[in-house]
């Protein structure tokens, strides 16, 4: 086995010094939504942790989850992160092709077996094999095939969580998520379309510092980021309790920056952290740019209702059922009536 | 599907169906359901006047009861008007009116609903200690009551749990209110809840009958 | 023709997230006198509308100390107009801000030179003799 250095020596050789690595570390434990007071761990754990190899598979995908990613300029701070990972495959960044791409896809399995990370963005069609094939294996078969020796999986953007754009209806490829086919290793889902390049890199940082797949909600996203909703964490929040709305992208409570939710806002129901973390080094994020969230980070958020609509608007049917109810009503309405006139006429004669 | 999807989907669109459905079989079977022939001679001409004089006039306590029915009458309305001011001015409850209908109305900044809420929550259940605990409303109350009372308050709770997010997740405190809201519109052409489109209906008649009949009203 | 930066930010109006962390800031300092606990409060995790966050640092104030940290990037640490409260600034050798924090402390730790420093320091130096 080759030999791994710890992060520790990775930065020492690059005259990193000890203040220099404590910054590191205060920036780390932000990154991972940590405590300040959990610094001195995550030095600790830092130190001496192992330089984890990473077998990246692209699969039904736009590269988008790869450029978000690869735009967070280096070398920074979380780009040193990645300076203590071996990218040992991904076919868009690395130099190899062909034949050599695939032989160190395996030397990199072989070398680290059980101990390497896998990560994935796009979705796996499940329909007709050749709907997508990297160097002749079908995507099914080479995430199966991964995935083996494993010590878990990242699922990338909101097609390799949840099957995303291609996943949407009517799924002409039959296109599946990560964590519907492998059942078998920790999968961890960062969705978004795209994922917060600092939330890619804080699951990297996590497994690296302690080894382990950080906490995560039912749907299998890191609780540190998609613990709270866009709405719970908006700095517009207090417009949308004072009921102060946009009406529509142009009129004044718009230019005002009250609260978007009449224009469609997903965010009561979407869970991620650009309310906070921000995008473009921390500019600014959708809302703040004037656009309700669109739910990205959500399962199915292509299918839920048109982007535009409001949340609390109802999903169903046409009038021509509710009609049809009315009838029904009046016809029930009218057979009532006359059982009831008939009723009265027997106790009239009676009487 | 998960269960926000459900709830205003089908769940939402069956509700509304009954609803309807039920609504026009109450009114239809009682409007036509005819008048049993009175033979006696008329006191009064029993017209559309009568009706909306006692439609009015009950909207107030007879003299005699005033001080006796003081405190559920201030409750009653309370929750009446708060039920309305709840469910009619909440923006994201006119944005649902809004697409469904394509009507808008200004609202009320959520922090007042959210106060009004709370106050027809504590006058439903004022109403319901009363009605448990006092030896006559017991008697005459059956499970109809409680049923009522109980679909009517479910959705107010559930509603005013989700700004607090208590128990459960933002979309998930969203589906059970909307669930809370299906089951409410199921039962309420059936039950007392008729009330809500019967009342004035009924008060008219009871006014046109008692002009006929000579009573004061 | 005008670019982005020539439209004018409206809406920098009160959004009111300055006004809890300055009260937390207040118990931190009572921490601090009070059972001698620092507090750091990391502003990363904190909803900020625009302009929010230079109106946090300008109600917090310039103090006696200002200190620059050249390791990994810049940082910028000082004290503010209240003693006890200072303001962490690291930024990464493109000059751009990767954490923020307000310290509540009699001297933020990353300020001391630190062991492993002084140990390779004391090498160093005596290296020079030999």
């Amino acid at each position: 086995m080759k030999y791994r250095p710890t992060v520790g020596e990775i930065l020492q050789a690059k005259g990193v010094s000890r203040r220099g690595f404590l910054k590191y570390c205060a920036t780390t434990a932000s990154l991972l939504a940590l405590p300040p007071s959990m610094i001195p761990r995550i030095a600790n754990a830092i130190e001496s942790a192992r330089r984890p190899s990473v077998i990246w598979l692209s699969f039904q995908e736009c590269t988008g989850c790869t450029e978000s990613l690869t735009r967070s300029a280096s070398p920074t701070v979380e780009g040193l992160i990645f300076d203590a990972i071996s990218l040992d495959y991904h076919h868009t960044l690395q130099a190899a092709s062909g034949d050599q791409a695939e032989a160190a896809r395996h030397a990199a399995m072989e070398e680290n077996d059980g101990s390497y990370l896998v990560l994935v963005d796009g979705s796996i069609p499940t329909g007709n094999p050749g709907y997508s094939t990297i160097a002749g294996i079908s995507n099914v078969d080479m995430l199966m095939d991964t995935v083996k020796g494993a010590a878990a999986v990242v699922a990338i953007g909101s097609c390799a969580a949840f099957g995303g754009l291609p996943g949407a209806d009517p799924n002409p490829t039959g296109a599946v998520s990560v964590q519907d086919l492998v059942t078998d290793k920790p999968v961890v889902n960062v969705p978004g379309c795209p994922p917060i390049p600092m939330v890619m890199t804080a699951v990297l940082a996590q497994f690296l510092t302690f080894g382990q797949i950080p906490d995560l909600d039912k749907h299998g996203r890191p609780l540190a980021f998609f613990g709270n909703t866009i709405h719970d964490r908006c700095y517009r929040r207090p417009f949308y309790e004072q009921g102060k709305f946009a009406e529509t992208f142009d009129d004044e409570g718009a230019k005002a920056g009250w609260c978007l939710y009449k224009l469609g806002c997903k965010g009561p129901t979407t869970y991620n952290a650009c309310a906070t973390v921000k995008w473009n080094q921390g500019t600014s994020f959708p809302i703040e740019s004037g656009h309700p969230c669109l739910g990205c980070s959500e399962p199915k958020f292509w299918d839920k209702g048109g982007f535009y609509q409001p949340l609390s608007t109802g999903h169903f049917g046409s009038g021509a059922t509710v009609a049809g109810a009315a009838v029904a009503g009046v016809a029930l309405g009218a057979v009532a009536a006359a059982a009831g006139r008939r009723r009265k006429a027997k106790y009239t004669k009676e009487a | 599907m998960d269960l926000l999807e459900f709830a205003r989907g089908p769940a939402l669109q069956f509700a509304a169906l009954v609803l309807v459905a039920g609504t026009l079989w109450r009114i239809v079977g009682i409007a036509f359901l005819g008048k049993k022939p009175d033979y006696s001679e008329p006191r009064g001409p029993g017209g559309l006047g009568a009706a909306l004089k006692v439609i009015w006039t009950r909207a107030f306590t007879a003299e005699p009861f005033k001080k006796a029915t003081l405190y559920p009458k201030i409750m009653a309305y309370v929750m009446h008007i708060g039920l309305f001011a709840t469910i009619f001015l909440f923006t994201p409850h006119i944005v649902f009116f809004e697409g469904w209908m394509g009507l808008d109305w200004p609202g009320l900044p959520n922090n007042v609903i959210y106060f009004i809420g709370v106050a027809t929550v504590v006058s439903g259940f004022a109403l319901i200690i009363r009605r448990a605990t006092s030896p006559v409303l017991k008697l005459i109350s059956n499970f109809d009551d409680y049923f009522s009372w109980f679909v009517t308050m479910l959705p107010l709770v559930t509603g005013l749990l989700i700004p607090v997010r208590a128990l459960f997740r933002y979309e998930d405190l969203l589906a059970i209110h909307i669930l809370s809201v299906a089951l409410l519109l199921i039962w309420l052409p059936f039950g007392k809840l008729g009330h809500t489109f019967l009342v004035f209906m009924t008060r008219g008649t009871t006014g046109m009958v008692f002009e006929r009949r000579g009573a004061k009203t | 023709m005008s670019t982005a930066n020539d439209i004018p930010i409206q809406g920098g109006a009160a959004h009111g997230n300055v006004r809890p962390i300055l009260f937390e800031v207040l118990h931190a300092l009572d921490k601090l006198l009070d059972d001698d606990i620092p507090t750091t409060i990391d502003l990363a995790g904190l909803p900020f509308g625009p302009g929010e966050l230079e109106k946090l640092e300008a109600a917090l104030g310039h103090g006696e100390l200002v200190a620059q940290l050249n390791a990994l990037g810049t940082s910028h640490i000082r004290e503010t107009a209240y003693p006890g409260v200072w303001w962490v600034e690291h930024r990464n050798v493109n000059d751009e801000v990767t954490g923020r924090y307000i310290e509540i402390t009699r001297f933020p730790e990353i300020l001391s030179s630190q062991d492993a420093d002084i140990g390779a320091a004391r090498a160093r130096l005596r290296e020079t003799f030999e």
